[in-house]
């Protein structure tokens, strides 16, 4: 496909359901990652007095974590998409490793060569294996925090390593999330299709190339002319 | 204040629970409803509500049944798997070589009670506070000797200096050891050193309690490897975006795409990449 004549089209990307699991799955990690700051630090306790106390942060911490994982559930039920993209994320083969390679350069605000990508990027892909992965651990031994008595010691023991280990993990890839999704001057444009579904299409093709021409083979409705 | 211990020379315990009396008494701490564990124990192990009690261990050898006893609470070691697990700085030692907790900081996470290797420690739901023996640290420090040390009539609990009891416990080991071969000192050398020294009868896994406790690998992973290093991956992770934002603004990148946006609709870019 001719780039020149993609300046003013924009292409679908994200569904409705995506876009709220991505809404749900951020407001969550957020509201997890403040109420359960207190414990990892102990300097950040009194911040918990805007919630009310520590007890109702605990309360927040476990019914939030509770709700969220129902709700990322759910998502999966309805959005039968998403179980492709997670085991396609853990298949990483020679594009994902040359992607990853030259990653570097445009974080940095550089351009370098990398082959055509598919929906997600190799360093998305590895954004979503981790998260995948992570949330399961850390909703695992959460529970397994939160019900002690319940488990063997030993497993109760090395649940606390494991849930604040991937908890700090997933906090580096937040801040790194939030840089490309907001700050980076390039790849911030896709920030418009994580609310409202739709991605300039010369973004697009220039990141994904492989997705945006199946996208414009498959489903030429998916792309619009803006004016 | 000079280090203090307690000896607890089970060769001369009787028990009667007296300890567990005097420590409920003195404590305020409310009787509460068990029933027969084994041979004469009552209870299964630490409570709230129960600081201190008798484990007791039948044991038969040649046709003769020994009777052994064993007075639990909380060790007050030297180097405590709770205060190193305590996310809230709740867990200090004293001078005196005693643990305590501090009730106003203690949130009830449990971190304590999952870290400790004797599972002493107990989180009481109504206050969500852990509550484990204090050592009688009010009463020590007022020049008394701890609740179940004043009232052991047959002076199986003694309080003094450190020094002083380590070698009292020496002296009675070494007396002990003629009539009981397998005697042997509990607690001078496990975890920093125990406030809580015990001569005992057998090996302590007679007693039901590990031989040789230590801070579990699962702690000094967490505490000492995990945390340090994830505060590094976010450092890092913070630091190369100021870098990124900095790099981006100095290639011009920033300028670059609102130009791009402006000129959207007039010229269309036809440069591609």
């Amino acid at each position: 496909m001719d780039t020149k004549t993609l300046g003013n089209k924009e292409v679908y990307r994200f569904s409705l359901i995506e876009r709220i699991s991505h809404g749900v799955h951020g407001v969550a990690f957020i509201v997890l990652l403040f109420t359960g700051l207190g414990v990892l630090l102990t300097g950040f306790q009194p911040a918990m007095k805007i919630l009310g106390g520590i007890e109702v942060t605990r309360n927040i911490h476990r019914i939030g974590g509770a709700v969220a994982v129902v709700l990322v559930v759910v998502g999966f039920v309805l959005e039968p998409k998403f179980r492709g993209w997670i085991t396609s994320s853990f298949k990483f083969g020679k594009d994902d490793f040359a992607y990853v390679k030259n990653f570097p350069v445009e974080f940095f605000g550089g351009h370098a060569p990398f082959p055509p990508q598919g929906k997600f990027n190799g360093g998305e892909k590895m954004n979503i294996a981790l998260m995948f992965i992570s949330c399961v651990i850390i909703a695992i031994t959460g529970f397994i925090i939160w019900f002690p008595a319940v488990f063997p010691q030993w497993l109760v023991q090395w649940s606390y390593p494991a849930h604040s280990g991937f908890v700090l993990l997933l906090a580096a890839v937040f801040l790194m999330h939030f840089y490309l999704g907001v700050l980076h001057p390039d790849s911030n444009q896709a920030l418009k299709g994580i609310f409202f579904g739709w991605v300039p299409a010369k973004f697009a093709r220039e990141h994904y190339e492989e997705w945006f021409d199946e996208v414009a083979e498959e489903e030429p409705e998916k792309i619009k002319v803006v004016s | 204040m000079t280090k203090k211990m307690v000896f607890v020379d089970t060769s001369l315990c009787t028990g009667c629970r007296a300890c567990s009396v005097a420590c409920k008494a003195w404590n305020e701490l409310p009787a509460e409803k068990n029933k027969l564990i084994t041979s004469y124990q009552s209870q299964k192990g630490t409570t709230p509500k129960t600081w201190t009690y008798v484990s007791f261990h039948e044991k038969y050898e040649n046709g003769k049944m020994k009777w052994l006893m064993f007075k639990h609470q909380c060790y007050h070691c030297e180097d405590p798997s709770c205060m190193k697990a305590c996310s809230s700085k709740a867990i200090s030692k004293t001078k005196s070589g005693y643990t305590v907790v501090d009730y106003d900081k203690c949130i009830g996470c449990g971190y304590c009670v999952a870290n400790c290797p004797w599972g002493v420690p107990k989180v009481d739901k109504t206050t969500n506070k852990v509550r484990k023996c204090t050592g009688c640290i009010d009463r020590v420090e007022n020049g008394l000797e701890p609740a179940c040390v004043s009232t052991c009539q047959p002076g199986a609990l003694s309080f003094g200096d450190r020094d002083q009891m380590l070698k009292k416990a020496k002296d009675r080991l070494a007396e002990v050891k003629k009539t009981h071969p397998k005697a042997n000192l509990y607690g001078d050398q496990i975890m920093g050193g125990t406030t809580y020294l015990y001569l005992l009868l057998d090996d302590p896994d007679v007693y039901g309690v590990p031989a040789s406790p230590a801070a579990p690998v699962s702690l000094t992973l967490w505490k000492d490897i995990i945390h340090p290093l994830g505060g590094i991956a976010a450092g890092v992770a913070g630091a190369a975006i100021v870098l990124g934002v900095v790099a981006n603004a100095v290639r011009g990148n920033y300028s670059k795409r609102l130009e791009d946006n402006a000129g959207v609709e007039s010229h269309i870019d036809g440069e591609g990449r």
